[in-house]
């Protein structure tokens, strides 16, 4: 898979990576961009690989596809940090490395000798990223967390939900993987440190606060207004601005766009344009007026005029012919929809990674970001449970008689 | 503390509005000289969105503007006037980095696409973030970050069964998935360019990273023929995994059972009601397939504890618990932020002392977060045309009697 005519940017980046939630995306990111990422399991293997969904919904610890996802372009290895042998392995490879990626619990590699002290005094130029769910120290720091409770505590989930439920949590694991996207950037910016000055860094990443950074203008709502913003659910957010329901499925629906700027001539234009019936309604100049545009009536006329419409169009017809007229709609697409997606076939967004359970290539997300010189690519699929143990352990001298009593020991 | 890791790096910032912002704001944070290009004529749509300071409407007094544009410096243009471009122009020669996230063709229009710049600065970082790409059928379309959530999925995998999808609520491709992919990228592209002396494009489209964010779920389609749906707070295996109600006015408490020894901590916590009594919810796949009769029973509990000393019965049992906290609660009641120091209060020239996001990560080498508020409308544009564009206090002001900096 990996072209050698083009360069990686992150080429000659060796990185150590403790397999969890809460590093495995970081370490993705590094990887696909061309970094030796080397990931630790446990010899029984890390829990990703527990996690669906399955190869043919069958469990194994093979067959996971988030495993099979988090993981790509990384080399794997098992190596046991709850022993001895295990723990001075880790630190001769550490040694070598630029930067580690852990997600333990706070203290926990301390506690096993292996916090940035030792690892500083074996490399100083050694970026020692740590991700926990509230940070290394603190009221919170030894607190049991999930990706709820992490969604809950950052304060994102309160704005999300129905006015008449509990508030609901976003989907897909969002916490970690905010973690995991600032744990990255944060263990960029380091690393740029180091290679400047050869001076190292212990960066501390808390999934609370990472969750905390996508509470929008809440927080700024409370301290300049001394409001506290809800959950809207399915109702307008301002008139014009929600879901709607069309004939095969929901719309999104941004009339007046954000702030100060012309779309809502622009969505009224359309509408008259399309005669659709009442829309004289919504002329005049309260409809630039912010107050009124957040007003129950408001938000009520425009559900009047608009809902009967949208909902003889199909997602398809609404979003073409808005975007037509530059009005920012957009279909509430399914995840089928996206992979028929033209524009993303157009991009050819997804990529094919081979997979040892499977006939077929795995069909996956690709490129987030596209770098003209050092392109995103897959170096290789996610790695076998210990696939790369005699590689990796043959670079540290050790030959395979050293290996089987490792093996033997339960170290790796 | 030590030199900031990109002191030394300046960017040409034509990005307004979310994600854009939110990545230089990023690079600025962190020692780059952000140069913010903006207009009176064609203003961030971001200054005039509220919350306002006081409730008071101004150009300088949105706190929505403010969190995304710290440490940068603001200069006023009217592209439309050719001189405003030739000092564009000139301040591209001695930039590191040019980003914009309009729809493409707007930068080719002022002249500034990549081989335009390019021919300027030929080691340039060029950061292009459109909503779908530099190309494609759908590349000119338009949107927010609300809007993008719909197109990637997201919004469609959010809510409960049954109910509108209503996602997050907020814009959220634009305040994580993009800045962090955008700045993550641009941060390889400087190190590429350290070792190599090349620069290069980046096309960031604003939905390709969301989509990125739900590789399992594509997965499971693309090799499963199964299509996902929004399950609400549940949990594929797990339960009681969600938000239950307490005590006081739309309080409410997140707890994950993810096994039988935290049901186990749970049950006694609630102090073993009759309803969890022996053996009625093991093992965990029977609390799973009967999880909506579970989920009633415990909300009927919960409902008697305040939150907060709920959450603590329950951590100290080792269940993971918490609060669904608001922005009240955030800002002036949780002492885990407050100990990680998480909200700076600087002072802006016009809103006075207002709170900012530090950054989610601490680190023993570099600063929290931003060290400088948001910029006035053109607070920097006499400083940048002196400094920098090598122009007198006559020049300036005579260009901006002909508003051309305005």
């Amino acid at each position: 898979m990996s072209n050698p005519v083009t360069p990686s940017a992150l080429q000659g980046i060796r990185i150590l990576e403790l397999a969890g939630p809460y590093t495995r995306y970081a370490g993705k990111l590094f990887a696909d961009m061309g970094a030796d990422v080397v990931l630790i399991e446990p010899p029984a293997g890390c829990p990703s690989r527990r996690e669906g969904p399955y190869v043919a919904g069958l469990p194994g610890l093979e067959r996971s596809l988030s495993f099979a996802y988090y993981n790509t372009s990384k080399r794997g290895i098992t190596l046991n940090l709850d022993c001895d042998a295990g723990r001075a392995i880790f630190l001769e490879l550490a040694s070598n490395v630029d930067l580690v990626l852990e997600g333990e619990k706070a203290g926990t590699m301390a506690q096993r000798g292996l916090g940035y002290g030792r690892l500083q005094e074996l490399r100083s130029s050694l970026v020692l990223t740590s991700i926990t769910p509230f940070g290394q120290t603190g009221p919170y720091s030894r607190f049991e967390c999930e990706d709820l409770v992490g969604m809950a505590m950052g304060g994102f989930m309160y704005l999300s939900g129905y006015p008449d439920t509990e508030p609901v949590c976003a989907y897909g694991g969002q916490a970690y993987l905010a973690a995991g996207m600032y744990a990255a950037v944060a263990s960029m910016l380091a690393l740029t440190s180091a290679e400047l000055s050869g001076e190292g860094d212990h960066v501390d990443v808390s999934m609370q606060e990472c969750v905390v950074m996508a509470m929008e203008t809440a927080v700024q709502y409370f301290d300049l207004e001394k409001t506290v913003r809800k959950r809207f659910g399915a109702n307008q957010r301002f008139a014009g601005s929600g879901v709607f329901e069309c004939k095969d499925g929901y719309v999104y629906m941004m009339a007046a766009g954000i702030g100060a700027n012309k779309f809502w001539s622009y969505s009224l234009q359309w509408l008259v344009n399309e005669k659709v019936p009442g829309v004289e309604r919504l002329q005049g100049d309260r409809w630039q007026q912010i107050e009124f545009v957040q007003s129950d009536e408001a938000k009520r006329i425009f559900a009047e005029i608009f809902a009967p419409w949208a909902k003889q169009k199909t997602k398809a017809e609404l979003y073409h012919e808005g975007q037509k007229n530059h009005v920012p709609l957009a279909p509430v697409n399914t995840p089928r929809d996206i992979f028929l997606s033209k524009q993303l076939e157009h991009r050819g967004y997804f990529v094919d990674v081979e997979h040892p359970e499977t006939d077929l290539p795995l069909r996956m997300p690709g490129a987030p970001y596209r770098l003209s010189r050092t392109p995103w690519r897959v170096q290789s699929r996610a790695p076998r449970l210990g696939e790369h143990n005699a590689a990796v352990y043959r670079e540290t001298g050790r030959d395979g008689k050293e290996l089987q009593q490792l093996y033997s020991a339960g170290a790796i | 503390m030590a030199r900031l890791p990109l002191s030394g790096i300046r960017v040409t910032d034509f990005t307004w509005i979310g994600a854009g912002s939110y990545t230089t704001k990023i690079l600025a944070d962190y020692g780059a000289d952000v140069v913010k290009i903006e207009s009176a004529n064609r203003l961030d749509a971001l200054r005039m969105s509220a919350p306002y300071k006081d409730k008071v409407k101004g150009v300088n007094r949105s706190g929505y503007f403010a969190d995304r544009n710290t440490s940068k410096r603001s200069v006023t243009l009217n592209m439309k006037d050719g001189r405003a471009v030739e000092l564009v122009k000139k301040l591209v020669a001695q930039s590191d980095i040019v980003a914009n996230n309009f729809t493409p063709d707007v930068m080719s229009r002022f002249g500034l696409g990549y081989e335009d710049v390019c021919r300027i600065r030929p080691d340039i970082i060029y950061l292009a973030m459109s909503m779908q790409g530099s190309s494609g059928p759908e590349s000119r379309y338009l949107g927010y970050g609300a809007s993008m959530a719909a197109l990637t999925g997201l919004q469609h995998l959010i809510g409960l069964p049954g109910r509108e999808p209503i996602g997050t609520g907020t814009n959220y491709p634009d305040h994580i998935p993009n800045p962090c992919h955008a700045a993550f990228a641009v941060l390889a592209a400087l190190r590429h360019r350290r070792r190599t002396g090349e620069g290069q494009y980046l096309d960031i489209a604003q939905t390709e990273p969301t989509v990125a964010l739900l590789g399992p779920t594509f997965l499971d389609l693309t090799v499963n023929g199964r299509e996902q749906q929004a399950v609400g707070n549940d949990h594929p295996w797990a339960a009681p995994h969600g938000a239950y109600p307490c005590r006081g006015e739309d309080r409410w408490i997140a707890i994950c059972v993810m096994n039988d020894a935290q049901w186990a901590g749970l049950v006694g916590v609630l102090g073993n009601p009759g309803w969890a009594g022996a053996g009625t919810w093991l093992p965990a796949d029977r609390r799973h397939a009967q999880r909506h009769k579970l989920n009633e029973e415990l909300a009927r509990e919960t409902a008697k504890w305040s939150a907060e000393e709920l959450m603590r019965a329950l951590q100290a049992k080792g269940v993971p618990a918490g609060l669904v906290q608001n922005a009240e609660d955030i800002v002036s009641r949780d002492p885990q932020l407050a100990h990680r120091a998480h909200w700076i209060t600087l002072e802006h020239p016009e809103m006075g002392k207002t709170i900012y996001n530090a950054s989610p990560f601490r680190s023993l080498r570099m600063p929290a977060g931003a060290g400088k508020p948001a910029p006035l409308l053109g607070q920097h544009t006499e400083e940048v045309c002196e400094q920098l564009l090598g122009m007198t206090k006559e020049q300036v002001a005579e260009l901006k009697k002909e508003g051309v900096l305005a």
